[in-house]
Order: C-alpha cells, then structure tokens, then sequence
C-alpha cells in the first residue's frame, strides 16, 4: 500500500518542512486528505450505461448496473462507464457528404454480382455494446472490425445471388443473412458488439449501364399494360357476348312462345269453323269461296270466256299493251 | 529537524522508489515483457498486479484484434480470370517475445502480413475457378474453405516466424480490374437488352392469348346460346306443326279448301289476269240465272 500513498507522504514531508504547526492540527490536514481520496472512489453510473471496474488492469467486476458505486481510488481500481445502449452506426459503400460532393472513391461501393455485374450497393450497420468488457479490451478499434465483417459478408452474399434478385426479391433475406454470419465472425472475434441491423439503403446499377436498367424497368411497364389492355378487351368483350346469348335465348323463347301460342290460336279458330262446317257442309264451303272470291277478284284483271272457251284476244291485247300504246303514240 | 527524522524520510522516499521500480501493473489489453538489459526475461500475460525486480524493465505490446486491410490487388483464377480483391486480416500480437525479436512494430508487422496474405492468396486463388468466388448458383460459390485453409496456413508461418496470431483472413470486395470494366457494362447492357425484349415479348404472347382466350370464350357463348335458341325454335315449330296436325287431321277435306282460298289471297295479286270460263262455278249464275246455283 505503501506506493499508493506516496502523494501523501511527500505532503507530509512538505508539510514538515514548510508548515510548522502543532501536531493535532497536522492529524487533522491528514484525515481530511486521507478522506477525501477514501470519498472519490464513489462514482455513478447514469441509467443508460454500464461501467467495467478494473484493478491494476485486470478485470474486477465486468458488469457494473446504473447506480451509486464505489471502487477503491486511484490508482487501483479504475471506472470504464460506456454507453451500452446506445445504437452506433456505420455506413459501408461510401459516406454520404462524399457521395454528394462526388468525392468518394469510385468503387468503394462496387459490389459483384453472381452472374458478374457490378452493383453500387449502401449499407448502413447499426450495432450496440453486448459485452462492454470485450468491447473494452478485445478490439483494437471495433468500428472497423464490424465494417470489415460485414462488408466481407455482404460481397460474398452478393458474388452468389444474381442481379435481378439483388435489385428485386432478395433485399431481404440478404440483409437478414449478412446480419447472421456477420454476427458470427463478430462473435469468432469476441468484439462484444450485437449487430441490431443491416439495411440495405441503396442498390443501383452503374452509371454506364443504368439506361438500359430503366429500359428492363420501361419495359416491364409495357408488358405489364400490354397485359393489362388485353385483359380490358377480355372484360368487355364476355359480358358483351353473355348478353348477346341472353338476347339469343330470350328471342328463340318469344318464338317458341309465339309459335305455340299462334298454333294454338289457328287450330281453335279451324276447330271453331270446323264445328259449324260439320253442321253444313255444302253451304259453309260455298259461303267460304264466294267470299274469298270476293276478296280475290275485285284486284285482278279478269277476262270472261264463253262456255265453249272462246276468247277475243284482241280485248286482251289492247287492255294489256294500253301503257305501250301510249308510248307508241309519243313515238309516233 | 532532527537527524532521526532525516533518515526516516531518505529510508520512505527510497522505499516508494524500490516499491515503484519492482511493481507494475498489466491492463487487459496488453501483454509486458519483462526485459533484463535489454534480453527478454519472461511475458506476462494476465492483467493485474505484478512484481519484478526494479533493474527489470519492460516492454509493452498492444494484444488487441487489429484490422489489417492491404491495399487492393490483382489475382488470376485457375481459369484465367482477373479478379481485384480487398481483403483483411484480424490478427493480434500472439508471442511478444518473437515479435519484438522478429518484427518490432506494427507498419513492419503488417508489411510481413502483406507478404505471407499476399503470396497465400495468390496461390489458393490459382487452383480456383472463378465462380468459387463469384457465382449465381449459390452452392458453387464456396470461398469458405479456401480462406479456412489459407488462414490455418498463414497463422501458423506467423505465430512461428513473427509470434503473430492470424484469427482470419476474408475477402471484404471483390471487383474486376479497370480494363475490364467497359467491356462488363457493355455486357450488362446487352443483357439488359435482352431481358427488356423478353419482357415485352412475354407481355405480348400474353396479351395475345388474353385476347384469343377471350375470342373464344365469346365465340363458345355465342354458338352456344344459338345452339340452345335453334333448339327451342325448332320445339316451338314441333309443337305448333303438332297442333295444327291434330286441329286440321280432325277435318282434311274442309282444311284444304281453307287453305286453298286463303293462298288464293296471297298469291293471286293486282299484277295477275285471270281468264274466267263463263260456265265456271263462280260465273255459272251470272250465265245461267237461279239454275246455274244447282
């Protein structure tokens, strides 16, 4: 204990030398000093953080809660409070200001594809504190350690999914395997961190090619509307034609009806007649000629021939030809 | 002061110079070698409180992971394919005693690591194909092993000649060389191309069979309901031609007389002449008086 107390005791010395006084005034300079370097070994540790107790290096209590706490002073016990719940972030493929002013390095967020196209691809890694003793004392600089894994993770991730799923389907089972196996090699490692996310900000295609990706994507929308008008045309034209079919049975009923209903109109009306007929025969058929006759005649042209069948002709012929003869007049 | 006094101070001061020369304390993140003129003695490992004797002195060596990230370089696959790729290596000070005899600092350390990672990497990436690293099959792509087997190998050339730990060597990019790079974006171009004209092509063989499917679908109702219709026509002339059959079957003769007149009416029109025998039953009156009536 006798190194520990060495500003004390050179104190003493200065004391002795400098500051005459009596002794019980000199005890109680000393109790005072003694207690005030007994006192600063208290500390608080603030709810949103835990602190590491170390003593002469070594680790002493590698998980101090928030609260009031007391370690032995300096210089044997010594305090790390860190921020155990705070979230630290990270971004790979190329710090934002860099990328607005242009300055970043060209490729640092190329990526390779399976199928050997290049890709820019931002990631943004978020991580927390899990074990503050190996995030203490393990890691040279942790942020680049978690960089490095899960920048490793991500290019191999991506060397084995090919372009289309990269930029479309498989965002996120990327982002959730590059959290696991990041986290794994992290934990290899012993770096004390929990990766809490991986998102995937931005994937683009390069520049030099990114035309023709939004040609696919044009494209796309054109097939996607050129499907769409078909199923248009489809929507109108079934409905039209289901119609159609109802208009069809409908009519061929009307002419069924129709016909049945006329049918049986026509056969009770004959039946009707029929009935009188039966009652006279001779005179009911009589009355029906003359009548019909009747109806006939008057419109027709008739010429009446003796009972021996002669005819003048010439009757015939100049009734006939009357419009011709006019004709043959204005010939004339 | 007297002289008694005196002497305790000199003996106190001494002893806290003793006490300062033999004590010293390791922290987590540090190895101490403890050296006697210079010639390593022992390392110490465990943190805490530690005694030596005050004409030792010590070194102290960071026992940290480290990052090393070499600059990127150019690899050639077994198949001939050029490949950039940025690796890393963790690693830490394993065995201080070598490492001080052996390399000294951290830039010498990673300048040896360069060389072991450098030559390992050029070597296990020439018995590769490319697509072990790049692949759009996943099970192909199996970079795994070859850096499993390229760490063991590194790891253990420099815990032997540097007394350095090599915990992992990853591939954190890999790219293609500047040269090449034209020549892949107008691969990708092309490809793009291509999978723009199919898509338009699908949507058109798409769109196509929606119409035709859907032609068909009209025509099928169509010929359907006219199919149904003829057929309830056809019920409904059955049914008439029945009753008319069994009305007019109960009296032909009176039926045909009927039918005959009233054809007259339609067929005999204004255009038509008719030339009437006087003695003809309609005329027979008119010739021949009440006796022509018989």
């Amino acid at each position: 204990m006798s190194i520990l107390l060495g500003p004390q005791t050179e104190l003493e010395a200065v004391a002795e030398v400098l500051v005459p006084v009596e002794k019980r005034r000199k005890r109680h300079i000393w109790a005072w000093v003694l207690g005030l370097w007994i006192i600063s070994g208290a500390y608080i540790v603030p709810a949103d953080q835990q602190a590491v107790v170390t003593r002469f290096g070594a680790v002493v209590n590698p998980r101090v809660p928030p609260g009031i706490h007391y370690a032995l002073p300096w210089p044997v016990d010594s305090v790390y409070k860190l921020k155990v719940r705070q979230l630290q972030r990270t971004l790979i493929g190329g710090e934002i200001p860099d990328a607005i002013l242009g300055r970043s390095e060209p490729s640092s967020s190329e990526f390779l594809s399976g199928d050997q196209n290049l890709l820019n691809v931002r990631v943004v890694v978020q991580y927390s504190v899990r074990d503050p003793k190996d995030f203490l004392f393990q890691t040279a600089d942790v942020e680049r350690v978690v960089r490095a894994a899960v920048e490793s993770e991500l290019a191999r991730r991506i060397a084995r999914t090919p372009v289309d799923d990269i930029l479309t389907t498989e965002k996120i089972a990327i982002q959730n395997d590059v959290l696991q196996s990041a986290q794994h090699a992290l934990d290899g490692y012993q770096v004390g961190v929990t990766i809490s996310s991986i998102n995937i900000e931005d994937v683009t295609p390069p520049a030099e090619a990114a035309d023709a990706f939004r040609g696919v994507a044009g494209a796309r929308a054109d097939a996607i509307r050129l499907v769409n008008e078909a199923e248009g045309y489809a929507n109108d034209l079934i409905p039209r034609a289901r119609g159609e079919a109802a208009q069809l049975a409908e009519d061929s009923q009307a002419y069924k009806d129709g016909k049945i209903n006329r049918a049986a109109g026509d056969a009770a009306r004959f039946e009707e007649i029929a009935a009188e007929y039966a009652k006279a025969p001779k005179v009911t058929a009589t009355r029906a000629y003359v009548e019909a006759m009747e109806q006939i005649l008057p419109k027709i042209k008739k010429v009446i021939a003796d009972s021996n069948g002669n005819l003048d002709v010439t009757i015939v012929r100049r009734d006939d030809n009357s419009p011709t003869n006019s004709n043959g007049d204005t010939s004339r | 002061m007297t002289k008694k006094k005196k002497y305790a101070l000199a003996a106190g001061v001494f002893a806290l110079l003793l006490a300062y020369l033999s004590f010293y304390s390791v922290r987590e993140t540090e190895f101490a070698l403890v050296t006697q003129f210079g010639r390593p003695v022992r390392t110490v490992s465990n943190a805490g409180l530690h005694v030596k004797w005050p004409f030792q002195s010590i070194l102290w060596f960071d026992r940290r992971l480290r990052i090393y990230n070499p600059r990127p370089s150019e690899f050639l696959t077994r198949d001939k394919k050029n490949l950039v790729i940025d690796n890393y290596v963790a690693w830490r000070i394993e065995d201080p005693n070598r490492f001080v005899q052996s390399v000294g600092d951290t830039s010498a350390a990673e300048m040896r690591l360069h060389d072991i990672i450098w030559s390992g990497l050029s070597a296990s990436l020439g018995t590769q194909d490319l697509e072990t690293l790049v692949s759009a099959t996943p099970d192909k792509a199996q970079a795994a092993p070859m850096l499993d087997l390229l760490t063991a190998t590194a790891d253990r050339a420099a815990l032997e000649q540097y007394g350095i730990r090599i915990v992992d060597v990853r591939i954190k990019r890999l790219n293609l060389p500047e040269q090449n790079k034209q020549s892949v974006f107008a691969r990708m171009r092309a490809e793009r191309e291509r999978i723009a004209m199919q898509y338009r092509a699908e949507g058109e063989q798409q769109a196509l069979i929606l119409r035709a499917s859907a032609d068909r679908q009209k025509e099928e109702i169509i010929s359907s309901a006219y199919k149904d219709a003829e057929k309830v026509r056809g019920q409904g002339d059955a049914e008439a031609t029945r009753i008319y059959g069994q009305a007019y079957s109960k009296n032909p003769q009176f039926y045909k007389l009927l039918r005959t007149l009233e054809s007259y009416k339609k067929v005999l029109d204004d255009k038509t002449t008719i030339i009437l025998n006087s003695d003809s039953e309609l005329l027979r009156v008119l010739t021949r008086g009440e006796a022509g009536a018989k």
